[in-house]
């Protein structure tokens, strides 16, 4: 495990053949449109995303979520799943990095059978897709 | 109905115990469904309003009555912000 790299472990989703970005001080380059925003929001964003990108790269498997405690984690799959297309549509509208939603990618791998997922993306392809999105 | 109850459990004493565990049982059957109906996160009765009530739970809150080998004080929210 130790010689691999985080685009070669067997959970990790390569959507986009992509490395996380390392955390550097040159922010701009990850968080291109922000000139408007202020300082304040966009520290904020970057430490988001430094802390989101250490779970992410320390994950092991789901964690315990209260709002699912019972043995049956349909729901908590189904959630997930929602979570990052939401999280992916929202962050691309105001034009942020997509990165941090890859946490809610990672859950939702390990918790969801691969043939649901594999019907409902067939699904959202086909604009069929009965969640809210 | 009550009065002939009364007048029943006058002459017999020994059915009171009967009705206290009925009563019990029931008070505690009604008050387990109430619960299951109105606290409940899985349970939604406005879907226009409150579409999905399990995201309005805190990430520390407990809804089992019992729980074993689960410290919910130390529990954070996970995912990102969006």
């Amino acid at each position: 495990m130790s010689g691999q790299s985080i685009s070669q472990h067997p959970l990790r989703v390569d959507t986009k053949e992509r490395i996380l970005p390392e955390p550097t001080e040159d922010t701009s380059r990850n968080l291109p449109r922000l000139a408007a925003v202020s300082l304040n929001v966009r520290l904020k964003l970057i430490k988001m995303a430094d802390t989101v990108e250490t779970k992410i790269q320390n994950y092991r498997t789901a964690p315990f979520d209260a709002r699912f405690p019972n043995t049956n984690q349909t729901r908590n799959c189904y959630q997930n799943y929602l979570d990052f297309h939401r999280c992916t549509k929202a962050l691309s509208a105001k034009d942020q990095d997509v990165a941090p939603c890859d946490w809610y990618q990672r859950v939702y791998k390990s918790l969801c059978p691969t043939s649901w997922v594999g019907r409902w993306d067939d699904q959202i392809e086909g604009g069929s897709f009965a969640g809210k999105i | 109905m009550l009065g002939v109850i009364a007048k029943q459990l006058k002459s017999h004493p020994a059915l009171i115990p009967l009705f206290v565990f009925i009563g019990g049982g029931a008070i505690m059957s009604i008050a387990y469904l109430s619960r299951l109906a109105l606290r409940n996160p899985d349970v939604s009765w406005d879907r226009k309003n409150n579409p999905e009530p399990w995201n309005n739970m805190k990430p520390d809150q407990q809804y089992k009555l019992f729980t074993v080998n689960m410290d919910y004080s130390k529990l954070k929210k996970e995912g990102p912000d969006f």
